[in-house]
């Protein structure tokens, strides 16, 4: 028999031990169960598997079973499958009514044809995964955790709110994981690399070289408990008492390492690289001045990382030329990101404007460089596509030990706007009732993803989730009452030409609308996470996917509507909606209207928000852009900038060129591949959805010289 | 005033050190073969018109942003409202660059000696033979012109350069190395452009083979 493994499943396998031989019939049929062995047939598993997985009587699984065995006797089949019976006996359950115990007895499976689909075609919906054995192992795995979480982890509503593209729940195939983490160095330097089932435990290191390999081991082990990105906070500080012993060649030669052994992990989960942020300071950020360093041996050092800014100044310096040099064929690493905080305090750091420089030449020669603004007070630390956390008070107390700064949002839950704007009918009341009532179902569906993750670490360092649950530190690693849960938007752009007929960048009046109906869902997570004692934040969703299957929903289900505003090419399907926040990608905007525009809106977005620069093949002077990312600092409230250039790889003679081109220039090959950023990281073309394949072809590449 | 084709308000490209925007004045005394901008050259009429007082209040906004206005073309020393436009620009505080092609030395000459250039960039299209440049230009060639305009911003003191968009066939190793023996190397900048093929004036040279990215390296290091 099928069985759905619960959580219990070995008590519910020794229960049907007990009464195997209880009530036989001998009908000559085997059975291929789905315990990899063929079993005589044996009406009483039908019983057992109804009593022991939902609620019907012993009667009333007595008699379906009487009527399924007479089924088969009917048929004449010499072998029948687990799986067969169990359908037969949902059927059977429907047939009397009986949705709830169809819906408990429900098989979590995929058919044969799209097995054999998926092994051999490429699944394009996050263009991080090759193709590959271990890709298809993750789909397949992933296909059933999702089902599992839309029929057993959350609520019918939510489940149905999701499938119809209302919400989007991001990662359902990693219910049993939290979204992202965030963390520093600290923590391995100080207890080595001692994590729970190891087949060996590793001291503190002592070496710069070793520390590296405790890093990307521990990435790698955090990668398979979180679903999403894994970022390090201010990584060249914390390196820095390592690097006493090294000369600028071992510098430089650590660095390479860093980024090779990041951007090759494509060995990992599901061929996936690991989705992996450095965050990187010029300075050495205040709240780690008078902080004693911990150096080799996981020994304090003696002095406190104010003393240390010239080491970690070096290893940043060696970060971006890598970074510069590209890998051996001269493509963009594609990860670690490198996320360079730009604070006040960096301007009063010396060097900083060679540092502006150069990590402005490795944003005009290879794209790599993020610039994340900390104006003020404000501190935080950076991952994913464009989350970011703020240090709140009691983290800065945290920071005085490091170790223990570790942050994780739980998931997040994605709105679909437009759709709201094709409900409300041009009806601003209705509009934001609307999106209230989807922002309370977003944070019911971030309960009861809590709940479920609550009771997988109740399990404690037995369970499933021990690598979360340890406490070398006296509290576990994932500080559960800690997470934040996101609340993401797709399409406002496109809410506001349904609700306004303009779009945001048409004119002041949709924007100050945009501004509102982003205030107003602020508002709104403010209030829910007073009541539900849940951190509620906005994100800018990177919806590399959603945005596309957002638009792909709404054409189907609100055609007339969503003909009208769904961006892309309809004829060849390469539909989507704006990101989040951001304006038409193909609106003739200007560089800087784009920064300040689209940065009015990420002061209401806590959790992190990005404006990309799309510049196609154009090599911008390092100096021009040094002085814009001075100025979107000094006069804007923008969050995060990133611009990202275009190259072609060509699969003939391995050489890189600069734009996309159908042919390669060295070689004249048509064997070429473009590679640029699809949301918040770069990859290959190749590997995009078709959402995404339209957007590319829409974005305003600031060359457009005579339409403005 | 001269009319105003095309306005990019942010450049990461056009003035070296700079982000500056940049206006495209319509009409040009060249044809050249290979030019991208061509209906800049062939037809500005069929162009709108940007008005000059709309792009000075567009850039009086970016104030903080921009350290100047590049001016290109066409030709923009073709226009008799030249001189006027960047006085206007000077005047609110905007350092100007010129993108010219030096066949109006006189205009040139005077717009350096009421200072009214920051930077210069002219293209010199080959070496100054006569039929080598009536064939970059498409049509004669008042040599003379060019020579002047070159000796002219060699001894401006006003930052510089001299630009060549090089073709395969229209020109080889030995013209760029005489192409760059023309100018005083101390004093003045020079640089490369690879042609793009993409949309050209004359549309044979849309199927024109463009240097490679390592000959074009290559080359630009002759001139460098």
């Amino acid at each position: 028999m099928g069985v759905v493994m619960p959580l219990n499943a070995e008590t519910a396998q020794a229960r049907t031990h007990q009464v195997v031989n209880e009530d036989s019939t001998d009908i000559a049929l085997f059975v291929r169960s789905s315990q990899d062995d063929m079993l005589g047939w044996n009406r009483q598993r039908i019983v057992d598997a109804l009593l022991r997985e939902t609620f019907v009587d012993r009667d009333t699984a007595e008699k379906i079973s009487k009527d399924i065995e007479l089924t088969i006797q009917a048929g004449k089949v010499k072998t029948i499958t687990g799986p067969l019976i169990r359908e037969m006996v949902n059927a059977k359950l429907l047939e009397m009514g009986l949705e709830e115990a169809r819906r408990m007895h429900t098989r979590l499976g995929v058919p044969l044809y799209d097995v054999d689909q998926l092994l051999v075609q490429h699944n394009k919906e996050n263009a991080n995964v090759p193709h590959g054995p271990e890709a298809t192992n993750l789909t397949l795995a992933e296909g059933i955790k999702k089902e599992y979480a839309l029929l057993h982890v959350f609520s019918p509503d939510v489940a149905d709110a999701h499938l119809s593209g209302d919400l989007h729940l991001h990662d359902l195939g990693f219910i049993d994981r939290p979204y992202c983490s965030g963390q520093s160095l600290e923590y391995i330097k100080k207890f080595g690399l001692n994590l729970p089932h190891a087949l060996s435990m590793a001291k503190p290191a002592k070496h710069a070289e070793v520390l590296l390999a405790h890093m990307v081991k521990f990435a790698a082990s955090l990668q398979s408990h979180f679903a999403g990105a894994i970022g390090w906070d201010a990584i060249n500080l914390f390196y820095a008492p390592y690097l006493e012993e090294l000369d600028d060649n071992g510098v430089k030669q650590l660095a390479q390492m860093m980024i090779y052994e990041f951007s090759q992990q494509a060995v990992a989960r599901g061929g996936q690289a690991i989705f992996s942020d450095v965050n990187i300071y010029w300075e050495v950020p205040k709240h780690f001045e008078d902080v004693p360093a911990i150096g080799p041996g996981g020994e304090y050092t003696g002095k406190t990382y104010r003393e240390y800014e010239k080491q970690a100044q070096r290893f940043a310096w060696a970060l971006f030329e890598v970074y510069k040099e590209g890998d051996a064929a001269g493509r963009p690493f594609f990860f670690p990101k490198p996320l360079v905080h730009i604070t006040e305090k960096f301007f009063k750091t010396d060097g900083h404007m060679d540092f502006l420089h150069h990590i402005c030449e490795v944003a005009s020669v290879k794209g790599n460089t993020y610039f994340v603004f900390d104006r003020g007070d404000t501190a935080k630390i950076s991952e994913c596509c464009r989350l970011s956390f703020k240090l709140e008070a009691s983290d800065l107390k945290d920071a005085k030990k490091p170790w223990k700064m570790r942050y994780s949002a739980l998931q997040n839950v994605t709105i679909n706007l437009p759709r709201l704007a094709f409900k409300a009918q041009g009806d601003d009341t209705r509009l934001f009732a609307l999106l209230t009532e989807k922002i309370q179902l977003a944070a019911k569906a971030h309960g009861q993803k809590k709940k479920f993750i609550e009771r997988l670490m109740s399990l404690g360092k037995g369970g499933p989730l021990s690598l979360l649950a340890m406490d070398l530190d006296g509290e576990p690693y994932l500080k559960l009452h800690k997470c934040s849960y996101l609340i993401g938007m797709v399409g406002l752009n496109e809410l506001i030409r349904v609700h306004l007929g303009q779009e945001l960048h048409d004119s002041d009046e949709s924007i100050k609308f945009g501004l509102k109906v982003i205030a107003h869902m602020n508002i709104v997570c403010n209030k829910l996470a007073e009541s539900m004692g849940m951190k509620f934040v906005l994100e800018q969703t990177p919806a590399e996917s959603t945005a596309f299957r957002f638009a792909k929903l709404d054409l189907a289900h609100f055609n007339a509507e969503a003909e009208k505003v769904v961006q892309g090419n309809r004829e060849k399907g390469e539909v989507y909606y704006s990101n989040s926040t951001l304006f038409n990608v193909g609106a003739t905007m200007s560089p800087i209207a784009r920064v300040e525009k689209e940065g009015l809106f990420h002061p209401l977005i806590e959790a992190g928000s990005i404006t990309h620069i799309w510049l196609g093949e154009a090599q911008p002077d390092k100096e021009a852009l040094a002085t814009f990312v001075i100025n979107v600092f000094k006069y804007t409230q923008n969050d995060q900038i990133a611009f990202s250039p275009e190259f072609t790889a060509c699969l003939a003679c391995g050489k890189t060129s600069r734009g996309l081109s159908e042919t390669c220039p060295y070689c004249e090959s048509r064997n070429v591949d473009g590679i640029t950023r699809i949301t918040g990281y770069f990859t290959k073309i190749s590997s995009w959805n078709k959402g995404k394949l339209g957007e590319l072809h829409d974005r305003y590449r600031n060359s457009d010289r005579f339409n403005n | 005033m001269p009319l105003i084709k095309g306005f990019l308000e942010t450049s990461f490209i056009d003035w070296p050190g700079k982000l500056c925007a940049i206006l495209f004045v319509g009409g040009c005394n060249f044809r050249c073969p290979f030019c991208h901008n061509h209906p800049l050259v062939l037809a500005p009429e069929g162009m709108e018109t940007i008005a000059f007082a709309e792009i000075l209040s567009r850039l009086a906004a970016r104030k903080n942003w921009l350290a100047g206005v590049c001016i290109s073309g066409g030709e923009p020393t073709l226009s008799p409202g030249l001189p006027t436009m960047i006085a206007r620009l000077k005047a609110e505080g905007w350092a100007v660059k010129l993108d010219t092609n030096g066949t109006r030395p006189e205009v040139l000459s005077q717009l350096l000696a009421d200072n009214l250039l920051d930077m210069v960039a002219m293209d010199v299209k080959t070496v100054l033979e006569q039929e080598k440049y009536a064939h970059c230009a498409g049509g004669a060639v008042d040599l003379g012109a060019i020579r002047e305009s070159i000796d002219l911003l060699r001894d401006s003191g006003v930052p510089h350069e001299f630009r060549m968009t090089i073709v395969p066939s229209l020109h080889t190793e030995e013209d760029i190395v005489a192409w760059a023996q023309q100018f005083d190397r101390s004093s003045s900048r020079l640089t490369l452009q690879n042609f793009n093929p993409r949309t050209t004036l004359d549309v044979r040279y849309e199927n024109e083979v463009v240097f490679g990215p390592e000959i074009f390296s290559r080359l630009s290091g002759l001139v460098a």
